[in-house]
């Protein structure tokens, strides 16, 4: 068991307590673990908004029929994000037991979104371009009430009766993971005494319009890695982690589900959406977020990689793993939730953050569909078809790199008899 | 009593103090903050029409925006790189690019992997998402074209920023509304203080379209003509009705004292307390009267400043005119201070309209002794609010500002500089 708390300051071990997530294979962590454990892609056909006029027909949507409760009795007006958000919150924060009314002003929020209530502002703008051009009237202002990218995390703050520091990242596809990152130092330094940390994006016309546009989605499930990949496929949802100070949670008997261990954000400064081509910056990240969980590269047990499905993206990642894993890369387990749930932008940090500790827990981690031909420039030992049982399994690492070149990296390990910090 | 802040005054070592070395600001006001100051002691808003022309405002609606008029950055911003950046991009780049020069940092000594950035934006690069969104709802979604797109996410400039001058460090952009530049601000120097990084560019960045500001208006956020009242922002007063929307890039250069002292860098500012809370009150689009809790975390904030609340000398309040807002600025200033009289509050929106980039610009002002003309548009008290904003009497120079930053939607945040000797 560890020691006493050291008490505010880096070598804090800072714990994972509760867990929550919107995904397309389902509300909530049970429908996702099956999901993932299935190896079958939630990728497919989708009618969240009219994409007959794009190139390729394909997406991972979450159920929105299945939505378990909507929250009520407050003079709310949700985007789809801020749905999706709050509901992951209140799971992982049912799961972690906490009493807020305690501790509501010791509390923060650090959240990620890409385009927060995007598709919202679609449709409003949608209708007033229409009654512009004399079809309609002029939509109602209401719908444009949680447009903006703090709407996720604000409402998740507002839902909880929040009073700490809120806060809510927007670095693209790196967005949710930045966010952990920055709730991780924030426990640490005693900023606050509980951080509920994650991200939410929704589908959007915008970013399925917009990847189109770059001819980075694949027309059929993306395949991260394989040989023929063609881009990756969009999904949506959220992903929620309550992190608090080890010996907090210890004292107030509540199960320490893993450890953050690390993190580490860095940024290529290459190119506007291509990658470094070394995966440079990435590297760097990871090397940090190993040196702040005092790892060696020898001790990560698997990699639950960005690996969006892009050939550039892949490559890039590939040669990162490769420059910090060296001659045990081809020989680390390698996964990527996108080929499953598609690509959550700005959540998918976040919620490639709770499906790595979910893999801790479960000791395997979770397959890609075996599909598609190996790419022999791809010397990772991806995981394919069926998970792979990896009972021992105490550190992993979750990469997520992003538009405009941003990098993060994060380390989990799971909880167990040995300090975190060593 | 609760407290959630930074506690940046927990060690005064020379050796960890951030300061501000450089700024860079390009808005409403012109390029620099030499125009920023000459509007601030004339007390003159920079507001101009906006085009309306695309028929998307309502007919009685505001007519008027601080916009950035000067928008030639060819002295900072080569065209060659500038025409694969949007609007704000080129801004924060030149804003960026003028900061450094202040800081006597040259471009070969900007970046690497220990410079990092740390923006915010409210509205992102706004231009660059409504072309993409006509494009794809009007002109049918293959219309939509790859530029506007890499260019419509939020990151677009710190990114665009990062590839400028090579900063491989942590790239950041926090959208927070009103409380974003605050707490980027207090992120860079943190990450300063805690040496991961060496070097930190943040600030804040806003674009404001005719689309968006007729947005803004039937939203009902924008101050506007009513009888004989002409249209302008009012901070703290009776009759305001809302603010005046703005745009700019303002980016300050963070590092450590003793780092900036050994390379004979003048020091503009000494980055101290920051603190952060929520009003779990507010509405999703509006401020809400959760003034206690707010109070309480900024008075226990203030209690770690040298002097307490009566060392802070000045305060530049993020208060716009907004009807709620204010009211809630006003009740937590007064809540934080109790029985001591406020000191000097300077509303720097009242002249540069709602952009996050004039309230960090107007603090270095203050600190270095600035004259603050009359704050526009303030006539009348409100009893509710029951605080006068600054009017146009010399100022002593403070050694220390508290910067305030208060959301719609609930966020808050607050920065208090010192004048570094």
């Amino acid at each position: 068991m560890p020691g006493a708390d050291p008490g505010p300051g880096p070598s804090r071990p800072v714990a994972v307590t509760g867990l929550g997530a919107v995904s397309p294979l389902g509300w909530g962590l049970g429908p996702l673990w099956d999901g993932l454990r299935s190896g079958q892609t939630a990728i497919g056909p989708f009618d969240r908004f009219d994409h007959s006029g794009h190139r390729t027909h394909v997406a991972a949507q979450v159920d929105l029929a299945a939505e378990p409760e909507r929250p009520r009795g407050k003079p709310l007006r949700l985007s789809l994000a801020d749905r999706f958000a709050v509901a992951a919150a209140r799971e992982a924060v049912a799961q972690a037991a906490i009493d807020f009314g305690r501790c509501a002003e010791r509390t923060g929020v650090f959240f990620g979104t890409s385009t927060g209530g995007m598709i919202e502002t679609e449709a409003y703008l949608e209708t007033l371009f229409a009654a512009m051009a004399g079809r309609g009237k002029p939509p109602s202002t209401s719908l444009l009430a949680s447009q903006q990218n703090n709407g996720p995390g604000d409402a998740v703050a507002r839902d909880l009766g929040i009073g700490g520091p809120v806060q809510t990242v927007s670095a693209a596809c790196a967005s949710g993971a930045m966010a952990i990152g920055d709730a991780l130092r924030a426990v640490r330094r005693g900023d606050v005494d509980v951080a509920i940390a994650g991200g939410s994006d929704s589908l959007c016309r915008l970013t399925y319009g917009g990847f189109n546009a770059l001819r980075a989605v694949d027309e059929r499930a993306c395949r991260p890695f394989r040989g023929d990949r063609a881009g990756l496929s969009l999904g949506e949802g959220a992903a929620v982690l309550v992190l608090e100070p080890l010996e907090r949670a210890l004292a107030r008997d509540a199960r320490p589900l893993a450890f953050v261990a690390g993190e580490a954000a860095t940024c290529d400064a290459h190119h506007m959406t291509a990658p470094h081509p070394e995966g440079m910056g990435a590297a760097e990240a990871i090397r940090g977020a190993l040196a702040d969980a005092q790892l060696d590269p020898s001790e990560i047990d698997f990699v639950n990689a960005h690996g969006t499905g892009t050939p550039l993206n892949d490559a890039a990642e590939c040669a990162a793993l490769a420059a910090v894993f060296g001659d045990r890369a081809p020989d680390l387990p390698v996964t990527s939730t996108k080929a499953l749930v598609g690509h959550l932008l700005g959540s998918a940090g976040a919620l490639e953050a709770v499906v790595t500790i979910l893999c801790l827990l479960e000791g395997e981690v979770h397959p890609m569909p075996d599909d598609g031909a190996s790419d022999p420039g791809i010397r990772l030992r991806l995981v394919l078809g069926r998970p792979l049982r990896l009972a021992r399994a105490r550190h992993a690492l979750s990469t997520s790199l992003a538009f405009g070149g941003a990098n993060a990296a994060l380390v989990f390990t799971r909880h167990g008899d040995q300090d975190p910090a060593h | 009593m609760p407290r959630s802040c930074s506690r940046a005054t927990e060690t005064r070592t020379l050796r960890t103090e951030t300061v501000i070395t450089g700024l860079g600001t390009i808005g409403p006001c012109g390029h620099g903050r030499e125009a920023l100051a000459a509007a601030l002691a004339a007390g003159n808003p920079a507001a101009s029409e906006v085009d309306r022309g695309a028929g998307l405002h309502r007919e009685d609606g505001a007519r008027l925006a601080a916009l950035v008029g000067e928008r030639d950055v060819s002295r900072w911003v080569a065209p060659a790189d500038a025409r694969r950046m949007s609007f704000p991009s080129k801004l924060v780049v030149a804003a960026a690019r003028m900061a450094l020069a202040e800081a006597g940092i040259g471009a070969t000594e900007a970046g690497g992997p220990r410079t990092g950035v740390y923006l915010s934006t409210t509205f992102g690069t706004s231009l660059s998402t409504e072309k993409l969104l006509r494009q794809i709802l009007l002109e049918g979604a293959e219309a939509a074209q790859p530029f506007y797109f890499s260019e419509c996410v939020a990151n677009a400039p710190a990114a665009q920023l990062a590839i400028a001058v090579g900063a491989r460090g942590p790239n950041v952009t926090l959208t927070q509304r009103e409380s974003g530049p605050l707490l980027a601000v207090a992120r860079g120097a943190q990450a300063v203080r805690e040496g991961r990084v060496d070097r930190a560019l943040a600030g804040a960045f806003e674009e404001l379209t005719p689309l968006l500001h007729a947005l803004l208006d039937r939203f009902g956020a924008l101050a506007r003509a009513e009888g004989a009242l002409a249209e302008m922002p009012r901070p703290f007063d009776r009759r305001r009705d809302g603010f005046l929307a703005g745009e700019g890039a303002t980016l300050l250069v963070l590092e450590r004292e003793d780092t900036a002292r050994a390379r004979g860098a003048r020091a503009l500012a000494r980055v101290g307390w920051s603190g952060a809370a929520f009003d779990a009150t507010a509405s999703v689009s509006d401020w809400g009267d959760g003034h206690a809790p707010l109070a309480a975390v900024l008075r226990a904030g203030l209690d770690e400043v040298p002097g307490g609340a009566a060392g802070v000398a000045a305060i530049v309040s993020g208060a716009s005119g907004s009807r709620w807002g204010d009211r809630l600025e006003a009740r937590v200033l007064r809540g934080a201070w109790g029985e001591v009289p406020l000191p000097p509050v300077l509303v720097p929106k009242a002249v540069v309209g709602e952009y996050g980039g004039g309230i960090l610009t107007s603090g270095l002002l203050a600190l270095e002794g600035a004259p603050f003309g009359p704050t526009p548009g303030f006539a009348e008290r409100d009893p509710e609010v029951g605080v006068a904003p600054h009017g146009g009497g010399a100022l002593e120079i403070p050694p220390r500002v508290l910067l305030t930053g208060l959301a719609s939607g609930g966020a808050a945040g607050w920065l208090v500089l010192e004048r570094a000797s």
